[in-house]
């Protein structure tokens, strides 16, 4: 971009206007963030040194909520769960949206953008109704899998999938990829058509195979196409709630807990404030260290 | 390419095109069927059609309100955003004014903030402030937590517009706002609506907010309205699915309408 506007000094700057009307376009949006998003952290912060007592302020305690993170067992599980499913997301849906805008690149605009739309198509799905849906899939008496894997002999491997500990959290995140992958075509197609074409074809003519070019051209030239829907996998995976909420409330047990669950049972079903805020700012630390990381590495590659 | 390979490209296209589909040919497969068949008998369509699932959660279980609400809501949150996303993204764009680095990372800063981790001081305030349990207390923060996305946009966006032409608007003694309405917006229309349909798509889409803002009844959107829906009468499967339609066919629509907005929209930033 820089290329072809190339932008110092800019002839705007001789017109510019004083600062004080810049302001006023940017202060409409400024009130409302702030009052709805930044003036809520800080309270947050802020409710977290404290220990509460039927919704009031009970005595200043500090970094005592905080002390309590250590020990308590649920909180670990989450974060690891939280973890479980970041890995989870960059192995499934980044790899299959990889794989099928490469071989979509490849074919007319009628078929990419049907398909692309198809692929889409659950991602306007509400996460509550996709939960919905998924779970009478996994349902273990009418859901359509073990239906399945009956009828293709293999009726052993069925189960109440959201409801044992070994295949919940899984068999939830194969839902949560149903919504995520058709995004992650779209990304790589918009990346994979920004590739200058000439390299396909000088490697076409050099006898290339497909499995070739992908491994050698696309890959590495989509590398910061990865590693933004990595960054952004990362963050989506320390903040989805409606999937867990609406099928398994973060059972059996702990099974499929995450840090958003925590924090929402420990506020309204517990009504602890005080640690309900601590988690929060925990989640908040989390996802600004990535984010942070995110537009330093991104802006740099 | 070989023929083996291209066959086994296509299967693999096919096969997750099929990934998407089959989900949501269940449900509409169980909207139509009477609760006694639900899920026996073979995975066709039943026909003649019958719409009775639809009617009774449309007409006894509230979800005509429930429509309405979750249109007025996002309609509301859109609206916001467009009035406050545009002229800040034109700002950080175009202006110069002092604090624009600290603000743009303000904003930026933002779109990473998860709902979750606001909502327990935003209980509060929403019902000091008297917004609990109203649809303006579901509108508000659902706008706030959509404009760092959306700045960042718009200001992608607004890169795009020509300074000649601003400048061109200053000689002839435009207004800066004047040059933003009469110049700037006509030029980024279809940003504009790109931002407007995700907006959208995002606010019909929240469930974390008005679960957490709403009690009442009247006022609840659809997916919590859904998701009552599964919870009380977990067993009334044609009702529910019925149910998750109305939540999501208006959107499907929009996007298989609007398809090349929608897209623009999602991968503006991401791909620069």
């Amino acid at each position: 971009m820089v290329a072809v506007f190339p932008c110092h000094p800019q002839p705007w700057d001789m017109f510019m206007y004083n600062s004080r009307q810049a302001l006023l376009f940017v202060l409409p949006a400024l009130l409302l963030y702030v009052a709805f998003v930044a003036v809520p952290i800080l309270q947050v912060a802020a409710y977290s040194l404290f220990s509460w007592d039927n919704g009031s302020i009970k005595a200043f305690s500090g970094l005592g909520n905080y002390q309590r993170l250590t020990s308590d067992g649920v909180f670990w599980t989450a974060l690891g769960h939280n973890a479980i499913w970041a890995v989870l997301t960059l192995c499934f849906p980044l790899m299959i949206g990889l794989v099928l805008a490469s071989i979509l690149a490849e074919r007319s605009p009628r078929t990419i953008r049907l398909m692309s739309a198809l692929y889409f198509l659950p991602r306007t799905i509400p996460l509550v109704v996709a939960g919905i849906i998924w779970g009478w899939i996994y349902n273990p008496i009418f859901g359509l899998l073990n239906y399945v894997l009956d009828l293709i002999g293999l009726g052993s491997l069925g189960g109440a999938w959201l409801a044992e500990s070994g295949s919940a959290l899984l068999s939830l995140n194969a839902a949560g990829a149903w919504t995520f992958y058709g995004f992650c075509v779209l990304i790589y197609l918009s990346a994979i058509q920004s590739i200058d074409p000439s390299l396909y074809e000088a490697a076409s003519l050099d006898g290339a195979g497909w499995g070739q070019r992908f491994r050698f051209i696309t890959v590495p030239l989509l590398k910061s196409t990865t590693l933004f829907l990595g960054l952004y996998a990362a963050i989506e995976a320390m903040r989805f709630f409606d999937l867990v909420w609406v099928t398994t409330q973060g059972g059996p047990g702990y099974d499929t807990e995450v840090l958003t669950t925590h924090i929402y049972k420990t506020f309204f079903l517990v009504g602890d404030f005080g640690y309900a805020a601590a988690l929060s700012v925990v989640l908040l630390a989390i996802v600004l260290t990535i984010g942070g990381l995110s537009y330093r590495i991104l802006s740099q590659s | 390419m070989t023929r083996t390979s291209r066959v086994f490209q296509h299967a693999v296209l096919l096969l997750f095109a099929l990934y998407a589909l089959v989900p949501v040919y269940l449900v509409v497969l169980a909207s139509l069927r009477s609760e006694a068949d639900l899920f026996s008998g073979p995975l066709t369509l039943p026909w003649p059609i019958d719409i009775g699932n639809f009617r009774r959660v449309w007409f006894e279980s509230g979800f005509s309100q429930f429509f309405v609400n979750s249109l007025m809501i996002s309609t509301g949150s859109t609206l916001l955003v467009m009035l406050t996303a545009p002229l800040a993204g034109f700002a950080f764009a175009k202006l110069k004014f002092p604090g624009k680095e600290i603000l743009f990372g303000l904003f930026l800063a933002g779109l990473v903030v998860p709902a979750p981790s606001v909502i327990v001081a935003l209980y509060g305030d929403l019902q000091m402030l008297g917004l609990l349990n109203t649809r303006i207390g579901v509108i508000l923060p659902q706008a706030a937590l959509l404009l760092p996305f959306s700045i960042f946009m718009m200001r992608t966006v607004m890169e795009d517009v020509p300074d000649d032409l601003l400048e061109a608007a200053t000689i002839d003694g435009a207004t800066l706002f004047e040059t933003f309405t009469k110049v700037v917006v006509p030029i980024v229309k279809p940003g504009l609506l790109s931002l407007a349909l995700i907006a959208f798509l995002f606010s019909w889409q929240e469930y974390l907010l008005p679960l957490v803002v709403i009690q009442d009844e009247t006022l609840k959107p659809l997916t919590v309205g859904a998701a009552t829906l599964q919870g009380r009468y977990g067993v009334d499967y044609g009702g529910i699915a019925a149910a998750g339609i109305i939540a999501f066919a208006p959107i499907v629509v929009l996007f298989l309408v609007l398809q090349r907005s929608f897209v623009r929209g999602l991968t503006a930033g991401a791909v620069k």
